[in-house]
């Protein structure tokens, strides 16, 4: 037996959170709502080369500004492109730039909050500090000062709205991480000389995945709709990528003659955000202790 | 009776006093741009400051109002003219009583002499090659104005009309202020400067002591509203009584469906060209430009703005200029040949071209569908958007492969061969004005037809130049826009009008709301 299993009861473990949070979330009826939409709009994503009826980007000059009809369901920009093929295709960058922004912001806030609560003293003071500034800034403005100052391209979206996530995630995993570092079973730990990145990474993250997790699907719909907002005002994706901001944006110079080049991308915008926001509440329910009247 | 005089008096005064009955004196326009450019005569030829422009300043002579046709021209701040037989000596009278707006006093020769050797001067203005030929201006006397050329001039009145260098500023306005002139330009037209406020309007106010008398409006504010629906929306909503329109047909059907409104279509059509930089790789290979003109569908193009409003350019000089020919090697719709052409250059699997290009939407939307037309040649442009005027300052920097321009000039091919096709005018150098291409092919003809006094040899020498640039692939026209704008019903501009070089109506003394 080794000496990490000898101290193993006190903390939870990847699977027991997993299942604790499982049971949970079964409870409630709007996460799994939350959820299949969700996992419906990735699917529809994932599968847009095959289901998209058109190419996204191809013009037909000669029916633009075409209403929805049994050729163009959602009907066609200014362009004569078809809407419904866009808003598929858009969707995958819509996915890949919220999800690599949340998972790169989870990944480096969490190290952060972690270490900054492990390490205690000054570091900590030093690094909320930082932190409380950065929180400071609204997730779009910072994008926007971001994106603005190093230029609209995927990359530079991806890094300016996980950099606004990055505080938020610190933040979340700090606070659990305080009381953990004082309870026996981390005493213990020191006491048979296991590192501190040991510490960190095999006893104390566990313990605050499950509060990470729950963020982490609350800011993929802030990644989302951040770079929706960006790509509306200009700095999103180049034309003629299909993004949904930029759709959007687009519509709204026609929104007078052709109102449903708006109205599609947004309700895209709107159902992934409130599918993202359902799933989300339904796993902070699940985690809550005093929701669920545990502990 | 008195009591009756008294109680139509009363009305009368009650009348004038309401906001809605009284006679509206303040005209409201919408333009599509974010914020002002440069807001001085010799250093803006952006459409948004020119169409201001307009309303601001005089010339030595003008198109009647409402034309652009060169046999209009009629005396403005000078009076009369004479000419020597060689054409190579002018004397211009100057209208006597002209005032500067705010009392920077009268006109006199020296403003005159001031203003056209200050847009003569490349450091001052961004004219200057129009005025090359120019020897001396001189002061004859407090009202004589003499201007001696080192060669005859195709036309020196179309260079001194109320259009770039043409307009003239206030001498003691324009030293006083020095780069602040931009902050508030002096001219002697018929409205002045009131107010900037940045990213939304300038306003202008009445010069009641205008020459040829004082406007019947008080105020002109110009707002700055980039978005089309944005604008289309204060219109409709009663913000704004004028606008820039969107110069697409859908627009212009929609508009004129709108109660009490009228949409003007004016001349000059403002020619979309796109400038290839013979330069900068991968379009120093004439393989590529060849290509890229191949894969072009001008009628495509024409197809999607409209025929109400657009038409086929056909030449590296707008249709309709002197000297305009269509007997041109303009490269035929062939993607296929395009694509053989990029392999040719060895390019088997594409290529991709970076562009700065403006975010105004009207040319956003023209090179979007450029874009797709080239990528299905597996030609990929790569678009760097920016405002207005951060495009035009950056393609003066020599930093786009490719320059989509919309302009029009006044309407002999001289102007439009030298501003963007001979050497002295290549972006970057000194003398830089809009020659985006490189292109020094036909500097010579160029050169030649405005000295060459015997018109149809002038004809052949344009003739022959446009065909070298063709031949060479430096430009790629692509179409023709007429000037769109929509207004109230009840706004007239007092003149008829049909056309108007510095691309925006023309507003002046006589404009007023029925």
């Amino acid at each position: 037996m080794s000496r990490g299993a000898a101290i193993a009861a006190p903390r939870r473990g990847f699977v027991h959170a997993l299942r604790e949070l499982r049971r949970a979330f079964n409870t409630n009826i709007t996460s799994w709502i939350g959820l299949g939409v969700f996992l419906a709009i990735v699917l529809f994503a994932v599968l847009a080369p095959v289901i998209a009826p058109f190419d996204p980007y191809e013009q037909h000059i000669i029916d633009r500004l075409k209403g929805p009809d049994a050729t163009y369901w959602f009907g066609t920009d200014a362009f004569g492109r078809d809407i419904l093929s866009r808003l598929l295709h858009g969707a995958r960058y819509s996915l890949v730039i919220g999800s690599v922004a949340t998972v790169s912001a989870m990944i480096i806030g969490s190290a952060i909050g972690i270490v900054s609560g492990y390490v205690g003293g000054r570091v900590d003071l030093a690094v909320m500090q930082v932190m409380d500034v950065l929180m400071s800034f609204p997730s779009l403005i910072m994008g926007l000062m971001i994106v603005a100052v190093l230029g609209p391209s995927m990359g530079n979206l991806i890094f300016a709205i996980a950099l606004t996530a990055i505080a938020p995630f610190a933040r979340i995993a700090r606070a659990p991480t305080i009381v953990i570092k004082q309870r026996d079973f981390i005493e213990a730990c020191r006491a048979l000389g296991f590192s501190d990145l040991r510490i960190m990474v095999v006893h104390i993250l566990p313990n605050v995945m499950a509060e990470i997790l729950v963020l982490g699907t609350l800011w993929l719909a802030t990644s989302i709709r951040v770079e929706a907002s960006l790509s509306f005002i200009g700095l999103g994706l180049k034309p003629p990528i299909p993004s949904w901001g930029g759709m959007v944006r687009e519509g709204f110079e026609v929104i007078l003659d052709s109102a449903w080049l708006s109205i599609f991308p947004s309700l895209a915008i709107l159902l992934i955000i409130f599918a993202l926001n359902m799933l989300g509440d339904g796993l902070r329910d699940a985690v809550d202790p005093k929701l669920r009247g545990g502990e | 009776m008195n009591r009756m005089l008294f109680g139509a008096l009363a009305l009368g005064a009650a009348l004038a006093a309401h906001p809605v009955l009284a006679q509206k004196t303040v005209l409201n326009i919408g333009m599509a741009s974010a914020d002002a450019g440069k807001l001085d005569p010799h250093l803006s030829a952006t459409t948004p400051d020119k169409a201001l422009f307009n309303f601001m300043f005089n010339g030595l002579v003008r198109f009647k109002p409402g034309s652009m046709n060169p046999e209009t021209i009629e005396p403005d701040l000078a009076e009369k003219w004479t000419s020597s037989e060689d054409g190579k000596t002018w004397n211009f009278s100057i209208r006597r009583g002209v005032q500067c707006h705010h009392n920077y006093g009268e006109i006199t020769s020296a403003d005159i002499v001031y203003s056209l050797q200050r847009a003569a001067d490349p450091k001052r203005s961004g004219f200057s090659s129009d005025f090359k030929d120019f020897d001396k201006v001189e002061a004859v006397d407090a009202n004589t104005v003499r201007i001696t050329l080192k060669n005859a001039v195709p036309s020196l009145l179309g260079l001194l009309t109320n259009y770039h260098g043409g307009n003239i500023v206030c001498k003691k306005a324009a030293e006083e202020m020095g780069e602040n002139f931009v902050k508030k330009p002096i001219g002697t037209g018929p409205f002045m400067f009131g107010q900037y406020a940045p990213k939304e309007s300038v306003t202008l106010v009445a010069h009641k002591g205008y020459f040829r008398g004082a406007p019947k409006l008080e105020r002109i504010v110009y707002r700055y509203i980039p978005s089309d629906a944005s604008r289309d929306l204060a219109y409709t909503s009663g913000e704004i009584d004028m606008l820039y329109g969107k110069g697409e047909q859908v627009w212009v059907e929609r508009m004129r469906k709108l109660d009490n409104t009228i949409v003007d279509v004016f001349e000059p059509a403002e020619m979309a060209v796109l400038y290839l930089n013979t330069k900068m790789k991968p379009l120093d290979d004439i393989r590529v430009r060849q290509a890229l003109g191949h894969a072009l569908n001008i009628n495509e193009v024409v197809q999607f703005k409209g025929a109400a409003v657009a038409r086929a350019a056909k030449s590296v000089v707008p249709i309709g200029y002197l000297g305009f020919t269509d007997d041109v090697p303009l490269l035929k719709h062939d993607p296929a040949r395009a694509k053989a052409l990029l392999a040719e250059a060895g390019y088997p699997n594409g290529l991709t071209v970076k562009a700065i290009h403006t975010s105004l939407p009207g040319m956003l939307s023209t090179i979007q569908v450029v874009q797709q037309q080239w990528r299905r040649s597996g030609i990929n442009l790569d678009l760097e958007i920016v405002e207005h005027a951060t495009f035009h300052a950056e393609i003066r920097k020599d930093k786009s492969a490719i320059v989509q321009y919309q302009a029009a000039r006044f309407p002999i091919a001289d102007t439009y061969l030298t501003q963007f096709f001979h050497s002295s005018a290549i972006v970057g150098t000194p003398t830089a004005v809009t020659n985006f291409t490189h292109c020094n092919d036909a500097d010579a003809e160029i050169v030649a037809a405005r000295s060459e006094p015997d018109p149809v040899k002038q004809k052949a020498l344009w003739k022959t130049a446009q065909q070298k640039l063709m031949t060479k692939v430096c430009a790629l026209p692509i179409y023709e826009n007429m000037l769109v704008w929509a207004r109230r019903a009840n706004f007239d501009f007092g003149i008829k009008l049909e056309g108007s070089l510095n691309l925006g109506p023309v507003v002046n003394e006589l404009s007023h709301f029925k």
